[in-house]
Parts: structure tokens; sequence; C-alpha cells
């Protein structure tokens, strides 16, 4: 069984007038994989991916994630299966201004319920295997772009996931902290082997992984298996 | 998630700490309303006391009567004529009017000098009591004894002094029962300094100008026969001053030949009626003083509720985040609210804290020779029953805040960029 099984799925936005973004979508991802999903903007990819986060509802489908429907959850169960089953990452890195590096990696275990000293435990093992132990008690504003997006990546594995769900993870870095952040998805994947999902537009970042889903106008349009890698040196090279 | 736990507690503390001029500016509305509540509590309960010292010593229920010149002709006598009170008007007051617990005689003879040896005091007033004259003004004797019925009986020389005259003849301080001190050509022994100064109600003088001595003896030293100067009473507990002063009236009135709706001929002081005033006023003054209070910390709060409005309209993309990575609503609810709880509270403290600091140091200003003027501190009770209000507006402040926090989408965070 497929760890994610999209099929039908319709997704309206109902703001003033109504937007048909997804028009039914059938998506299989197995577990392991290593996919970017394409396309122009407005294409319904980040609407998709919302979806595939449990961050949004859709209107008509089914969704079945580790074989379970996600479908009109409660908040609460909502909550639960994004902490425990998904690991986000944002273009904009989304830590918390306020909360030093390996407090921001802590947090979603502080919503498990894990007690204090373990989890500072785990979230120093997940900034070490970032490489950014000396930055433990930096905040936020005090770090690179490239530092904080490992600062999220790392928060994002803490729960163990099942899958990283990664929104423009790139959009916000220069090229070579870009192709250092891919780098390190790649090793994710192949060494931890966890499902990894790209949103991108780029072409060089959606050419780092295995396979490509080219989304158009709220369909998915062709899915390129990527096995060529060619070298890539971001997006500046390009 | 349980209610209390160190880790949520550390969570929104951290927050709270981390967000320091957010958080200063959010508690100071509440801080100041507290301080200003606890403090006009404080100082309008000291300034009642303060008043009420004035009359301190005084049976609040105390009348007194004294004669003056007739105003209206009566039963052949012509207006202006003047007249004296006397001992048997003490006994027809005693017999006729049951509801009167005490009725004592007073005389009063002024501008006497004092002299102990070569002291001499200043101008003094010598007045003549009996030992019961106690229950209208209590001494608050600081060496020996008042008066006592054996003093009276016996027409025994002796005296009680008040501190004015007290400290001018005896400068060197020390217990000066047994000394003497000569008025007019007697000699008296002094048995009890009254320390009492009754600076509000003085009857006849300050309370610390005078020199008390059995009016038995008064009565001879200076020939006065059966004057009485002034007559003091006091009713029996439950009784209604009003409801009896004019029967008394009526009975003085009738033995001297006064008309009977003479009031300049006669006045009467009644103390029951001016303590009701007092008492009344500060009724109005503590209604006033919580209106302004409670609207002065109901504003604060709800200075707290827009600033956390606010601060969650801020923290959308904290809260989208928090909501991303696992936390459900109920524990964003219970934080925001939390967090507006512990300010409140902290902010609330703080306020009761510096407000007693302050009175406090009001006291320390109103203390002379170690004895507390009056006291300026809010009684504990009304600060716990604060304390206590405080948490209940906090949560009130939390819960608009937080409902709005809760509606906060995680999509919401991704779309604030």
């Amino acid at each position: 069984m497929a760890l994610i099984e999209l099929s039908d799925i319709n997704k309206t936005y109902n703001n003033g007038q109504p937007l048909h973004v997804l028009k039914g979508i059938d998506l299989h991802i197995e577990r392991g994989e290593f996919i970017s999903i394409m396309g122009a903007s407005g294409s319904g990819k980040s609407t998709l991916l919302n979806i595939l986060g449990i961050l949004d509802n859709y209107d008509t489908g089914t969704y079945m994630l580790d074989g379970k429907l996600i479908k009109n959850l409660s908040e609460k169960q909502a909550a639960d299966y994004r902490n425990r089953l998904i690991g986000f990452i944002f273009q904009s890195f989304n830590l918390i201004g306020f909360k030093t590096a390996v407090e921001n990696v802590e947090l979603p275990l502080y919503y498990q319920g894990v007690p204090r000293k373990k989890r500072h435990e785990l979230a120093m093992e997940y900034l070490d295997k970032m490489g950014l132990t000396p930055w433990a008690q930096h905040f936020p504003n005090e770090m690179s772009g490239g530092q904080k997006q490992r600062v999220a990546i790392a928060r994002a594995l803490i729960t163990r996931p099942q899958i990283i769900l990664a929104d423009e993870p790139t959009g916000a870095l220069d090229s070579k902290t870009s192709v250092e952040v891919m780098q390190l998805l790649k090793q994710l994947n192949k060494e931890d082997g966890i499902t990894i999902i790209v949103v991108t537009h780029e072409g060089g970042v959606a050419n780092e992984t295995n396979k490509i889903i080219h989304i158009k106008d709220g369909l998915i349009g062709k899915i390129e298996e990527n096995t060529k890698h060619e070298a890539w040196q971001g997006s500046a090279m390009k | 998630m349980k209610w209390f736990d160190t880790d949520t507690f550390r969570e929104i503390l951290d927050s709270i700490l981390r967000n320091r001029s957010r958080s200063l500016l959010t508690g100071f509305g509440v801080f100041w309303g507290i301080f200003m509540l606890m403090l006009l509590i404080g100082g309008g309960q000291g300034l009642k006391q303060i008043l009420m010292n004035e009359f301190d010593g005084f049976a609040q229920n105390t009348c007194i009567v004294f004669a003056g010149n007739t105003s209206k002709p009566y039963k052949g006598f012509k207006k202006g004529r003047s007249w004296n009170m006397n001992y048997d008007d003490v006994d027809r007051l005693k017999h006729l009017v049951p509801e009167l617990e005490t009725v004592t005689p007073s005389v009063s003879l002024w501008g006497k000098s004092v002299m102990r040896g070569e002291t001499v005091s200043s101008s003094a007033v010598v007045k003549g009591h009996r030992a019961d004259y106690a229950r209208i003004e209590t001494p608050q004797l600081r060496y020996g004894r008042y008066l006592n019925d054996a003093d009276i009986a016996q027409e025994r020389k002796v005296c009680v002094i008040g501190k004015k005259v007290y400290n001018e003849l005896f400068p060197e301080g020390g217990d000066p029962c047994g000394e003497r001190i000569k008025v007019d050509g007697t000699y008296y022994s002094v048995v009890g300094v009254d320390w009492h100064e009754g600076n509000g109600i003085n009857i006849n003088g300050s309370a610390s100008e005078t020199v008390t001595i059995p009016i038995s003896l008064a009565r001879k030293a200076y020939n006065m026969g059966n004057t009485v100067h002034m007559i003091c009473f006091t009713a029996k507990e439950g009784i209604v001053m009003n409801d009896i002063t004019p029967r008394v009236r009526e009975i003085i009135a009738r033995a001297h030949y006064i008309h009977p709706e003479d009031e300049q001929a006669m006045f009467l002081l009644n103390t029951q009626l001016i303590f009701g005033i007092i008492n009344n006023l500060f009724n109005g003054v503590n209604f006033l003083i919580w209106l302004i209070g409670l609207g002065t910390l109901l504003a604060g709060v709800i200075g707290v509720s827009n600033i956390m409005m606010v601060s969650v309209k801020e923290r959308t993309t904290e809260i989208g985040i928090r909501r991303a990575i696992g936390a459900t609503p109920r524990q964003i609810l219970g934080q925001i609210i939390a967090e507006s709880t512990v300010l409140t509270l902290v902010a609330g403290m703080g306020g009761i804290v510096f407000s007693v600091l302050i009175l406090h140091g009001v006291e320390l200003g109103m203390t002379t020779d170690g004895i507390l003027k009056a006291p300026f501190q809010v009684p504990f009770g009304t600060a716990v029953l604060t304390a206590s209000l405080l948490t209940v507006l906090g949560v009130v402040a939390g819960l608009m805040p937080a409902s709005r926090a809760m509606q906060i989408k995680p999509v919401d965070a991704m779309r604030d960029e």
C-alpha cells in the first residue's frame, strides 16, 4: 500500500468568486520516494501541498495517508497527525523569533508532551546532525538563511515523521546554500529513507529529486522519472 | 495537556519574558489600576481614621447640654435671662429618662495657671468631674490613674493633668504621681497623666491643657454652690439619641421656667449626629474610591485584552507555525489565556506590593513617638480579594484574544508572509 493515495481530489476556494483550484488529482506516492511537484504559480501546487500536509481541507475525493483516511478530521486529530506523521519545511523558514534554535527544534516535541530534558537532548542531537551545535543557543535573527533552514529541517525531523513536506525550501536562499539544503534532503532520503515531497518552481531544484510531478491548471500533467541528476550548481548557474 | 505543569508554565513565561516591551506595556494598565485602587482604599481609610481620631475617646452616643441666655419670654420672665443648671438636673435626668446610661455633671474654670514650685504653666483649665466622666471622654492614662469615686466622696485634693500641662511642669519627664502642684493657692497631688489630646471635640478647652479635680472639691474651692456648667450623658445601647433629646430638653426647661422651644437657652451637642455625618461622608468617599479604582482597573484589563488582541494578530505566523507542527486549538487557547492571566496577575501583584510599600511609607511618616496616628495599610483580606479578582479578570481579558487566536489556521502562517 502506498504511503499517500490521492484519488480525485477537488478543491474550490470560495473567496468571492469561486475558484476551482484542484480539478481531480490522482496521485500515489510510495514510502521512501523523493518527489518534487512543479508548476507555475496559480497551478495549485501549494494547495496540493496544504492538503497533503493536512493544513487545508478538500471538497471531494479521498486522501489516504499511511492507511488512514484524512477527511473531516477534528482539529485535534489533524494536529496530532501533523505532529506525528508530517514534517514541514517552509520557504521563509517560519522559525519562532523569540526562541533559540534548539527551542525551535524542541517545539514539536513540546506539543507531544515529551519531558523538557529529553526533548532538549533530542533536539541537540538533531542540530548536531545539521552541524549546528555551536548555534544551538542563537536566535533565528542571528543566523544565516542556510542555517535557519537547517534548523527548520531539524525541527521537521525531530518527530521522526513519515513524510517531509517542503514548500519552496530554497526560495529564500542563495544558490550555494540552495545546493547545500538540497544535498541535505537528498541525503535524508537516501540514508534514512524518509519520504520527501518538495514543491518548487525551479527546474534545478526539481532536478535533484527522483520523480518530478508537473501540475498544470489543477491537474497533474506528466510524471517524469528523473534518474539522471545532472550536476546542479544552483539556480544561478542554470 | 495538564492544566498546570512547569513545562507549560515555562513556555508561557518564555513568551512573556522574551517579548518584554510588549508585556510591559500590556501589564502597565493593570499595574496602575490596582495601584490606584489600593492607594485610594488605604488613603481613604487612613483619612477617615485621622478624622475619627479628632473625636477619639468620645463615646459615640454622647450628648452634652449647657446653658445659654434665654431667647424667649416665658412665664413672666423676660428674654435674655441667664441661668444655670444644677445638680438636681442631673438627678432628674437620671430618674426620668431611663434610656440614659451615664449622666454626669461638669464644672470648669478657665485661665488658671498651674504651678509646681517655681515652674508656672501657661493657661490651663481646671475641670471638676466625677469618676464616671471617664465614660464620656475616655482618658488615655500615661501614668497613674483617673479620679475614682472615693476621691469625689472624700473631696481629696488630687488631680489628673493633661499632656501639655505635664510637659510644661515636668520637662524632665518621668512619673509625676505623688508630686504636688498648685492652682489658686490650693495644692493638689497628681494621681495621673491623661495623654489623650481630643483635638477635635474640645469640651471646655483641649484635654491636654486640663487639670481635672474631683467635682465636689471644685464646688467648694471655688464657691460654686449648686451650679453645674455642663451635663454630659450617654444613651444606653441601641437608643437613638435624637429620640430622647426632646425629653431631656423638656425636663430641664420645666424646672428652670424656660420656654420648651427655646433652643438658644439650652445647647444640646449630640455627637451621634456628628458621627453619623462623618460616617455618611466616608461611605460616600468609599463608594467613589471603589468606583474610580474599579473603573481604572477595568480600563487596565480592557487594555490587556486589547493589546493581547493586537499581539495575537501580530503573532499570526507564530501561532500558525505552532499549529502546523502539532498544537491543537485548545493548546493555543490555553496558552493565550494563561499568558493573559499571568501578565495580569504579575502586574497586579506588582501594583499591590508597590501600593503597600507607599502606604507603609505614609504610615512611617504618620508615626510619632512610636504611636501610629492612623492605619493607612490596606487590610490583608482586601488584598487577597483583589488578587483573586485579578485572576478572574485576567482570564476574562484573555478570552477574546484567545478565541481569535484559535481561529488562526496553520495555512495563515504561510500566507502571512
